[in-house]
């Protein structure tokens, strides 16, 4: 049998092709931004994982987002008590991604016990979080408080600090490395065996668990991975940003975030990353011709999308491309 | 104790207040099988009604019966023009009405500005309780929360249409089957439940600042209080309010508002981890 490739991955080769030439062609503020709105993009495919394919609503994904990008900051402003030389951005993704993998298995420790939370209330307790988190950031005055910690320091490669990365071109292409190597690893775990049992619980957990799964275990592990990918979110924007606050931790961020994907389309990563990559981009041109009427625009146009479109807008787009390619 | 009796009632009343708001979510989410993300902008929607009513000259009473009204009918539009579309997809009615949140957020910042108001509340004056005085307004509040929930119950309990709305909790397609017309059901139970908030809010509006996120803060303890008290009766938002409010303002009082927050938010996940289908539904399995 010919191995044909699979629809979302010819969209997602397609849709590469114009980032790769991008710098070349755009001003470069422009790679700089977009540079910035991978970083988003990262996020908007941890959740696409977490609710798209294993249908685990979270609806406070940005805690993770916002516990990365603090862990980053803290270790590269020197902060750590004893480890104040310590100027590392490999120890910083490192801290980032230990401590929203283990925020996130702890939480689906508690989360899936017993029966578990079932789709909406598991996104209400999520959501819960994400005030709280918001809330704690605010209160922690070793965090900066409501102002955050700012000056955070660019990106490095040296083993300990070095020479900061400041090229937007530059960062723009290593983002954009790490966005590929993300999208192709989720989809190579989303085919999985692992992958495959996870999807298989989003449609009828208890078959699963009769024929023998620990869907418990399995919901953990994945909710452990969307944790630590929207960490390494986190942890990546802030050495763009260079600025660290609650805003990025809590509730406006966890529901940006859900817009992107739901938008998007939350079915395949590729179609959530590229809703995140064009709402970004399209609130940052438009957000200054309208002003206070882009929210309410959004809300609109998203109200519209979920009646009209429950797959979003790119992925009705690749639902058309299958049906195209199966016809031929 | 004059201290220990102020933070009872001050507690009361936000337990009373809080037991409402779920009370409209706990009935959506029952009988139409609808988390509605959008029900704390219901509430904020009632307390800028009782304010913009008060402003065109209406008495406050009058305002604080018409603002619930008023939410009731929008709640009766946005029923037919989103929440119908999204049946039997409760994950897209999760979303249409966060959308709605979102919108109705960002018309009240057009409408009314970012800022926050403050509503005068009525001139009732104020009882003496050991010996300082404590605002009669709030008493009242009590009250009028306490009727509404009675009110509820009685609807439910002691009517036709309660009757017929259980059975739809129950089974759905049974009720319908039998000839129950769920169409109308959903239409009223939603617009109710959008009233209740309404009400909630117009009586709150001169106890709490009004702003465009004053629904936000209620919309969490509120889901958390259904989640407690376990889904699929009318009871269990009554006991799950009570146990999240009565934590949640007693530890503001003791400590700060955000430890309140995180202690609520620990204590229902205990719960939740001890008893999956909420309290009232395993004490009454084990009764």
């Amino acid at each position: 049998m010919k191995s044909r490739l699979e629809t979302q991955d010819l969209a997602a080769l397609g849709a590469l092709a114009p980032f790769l030439v991008l710098p070349f062609v755009a001003p470069t503020w422009l790679a700089g931004d977009f540079a910035m709105y991978f970083a988003y993009a990262l996020l908007a495919l941890s959740l696409a994982f977490i609710w798209g394919h294993c249908g685990l609503l979270s609806l406070g994904h940005a805690v993770y987002f916002g516990v990365g990008a603090y862990a980053m900051s803290v270790t590269t402003l020197g902060m750590i008590p004893g480890l104040a030389s310590l100027r590392s951005t490999w120890a910083g993704l490192l801290l980032a991604i230990v401590l929203t993998g283990g925020l996130a298995f702890a939480l689906g420790w508690f989360f899936f016990a017993a029966r578990g939370l079932a789709g909406a209330f598991l996104g209400v307790m999520t959501l819960a979080l994400a005030f709280i988190f918001e809330r704690l950031a605010i209160n922690a005055s070793w965090l900066g408080g409501l102002n955050g910690l700012m000056n955070v320091p660019a990106l490095t490669l040296g083993l300990n600090g070095g020479a900061e990365i400041v090229d937007p071109v530059a960062v723009y292409f290593l983002m954009l490395a790490v966005v590929v190597a993300v999208t192709a690893a989720l989809r190579l775990v989303a085919a999985s065996d692992f992958g495959v049992t996870l999807a298989a619980i989003r449609e009828n957990e208890l078959r699963v668990a009769a024929l023998g799964h620990d869907a418990r275990a399995l919901k953990i592990r994945a909710f452990t991975l969307a944790g630590a990918v929207a960490g390494l979110a986190g942890a990546l924007f802030v050495t763009q940003f260079g600025f660290a606050s609650p805003s990025l931790i809590g509730f406006s961020l966890s529901a940006d975030a859900l817009i992107w994907v739901a938008l998007g389309g939350r079915k395949t990563l590729i179609s959530a990353l590229l809703g995140a990559l064009a709402l970004r981009f399209l609130e940052s041109r438009l957000s200054g011709a309208l002003g206070a009427l882009w929210p309410l625009a959004l809300g609109l146009i998203f109200m519209a999308s979920v009646v009209l479109f429950p797959d979003g807008l790119f992925g009705e787009a690749i639902g058309a491309l299958e049906r195209w390619r199966r016809r031929r | 104790m004059r201290h220990a009796a102020v933070l009872l009632l001050d507690s009361s009343n936000a337990v009373l207040v809080l037991i409402l708001v779920s009370l409209g979510l706990a009935i959506i989410f029952g009988l139409m099988n609808v988390i509605n993300m959008a029900h704390g902008e219901f509430l904020m929607l009632g307390a800028y009604g009782a304010m913009q009513l008060g402003r065109i000259g209406v008495p406050f009473w009058l305002a604080l019966a018409l603002a619930p009204m008023l939410v009731g009918a929008f709640g009766l539009v946005i029923e037919e023009l989103l929440i119908a579309k999204t049946y039997n997809r409760l994950i897209d009615s999760i979303l249409a009405t966060w959308g709605l949140s979102l919108f109705l957020r960002q018309a009240i910042v057009l409408v009314f500005g970012p800022g926050s108001y403050a509503v005068a509340a009525p001139d009732v004056g104020a009882v003496q309780i050991f010996g300082g005085p404590y605002p009669v307004y709030r008493l009242l509040v009590m009250a009028l929360s306490l009727a509404a929930i009675g009110f509820t119950f009685a609807v439910f309990f002691r009517t036709r249409f309660g009757l017929a709305a259980r059975a739809v909790v129950a089974n759905r397609d049974m009720a319908a089957c039998l000839g129950v017309n769920t169409r109308r059901l959903d239409r009223i139970t939603f617009a109710f439940g959008a009233g209740l908030a309404g009400l909630a809010g117009a009586a709150m509006a001169p106890l709490i600042s009004v702003d465009p996120s004053a629904g936000l803060g209620y919309l969490v303890p509120a889901f958390l209080s259904i989640l407690v008290g376990g889904l699929g009766s009318i009871s269990g938002p009554v006991v799950g309010g009570a146990g999240v409010g009565a934590l949640d303002s007693l530890t503001s009082a003791f400590y700060s508002p955000v430890w309140a927050q995180l202690a609520v938010f620990v204590a229902v996940l205990f719960v939740i981890r001890v008893f999956p289908s909420g309290l009232v539904a395993t004490l009454r399995r084990e009764a």
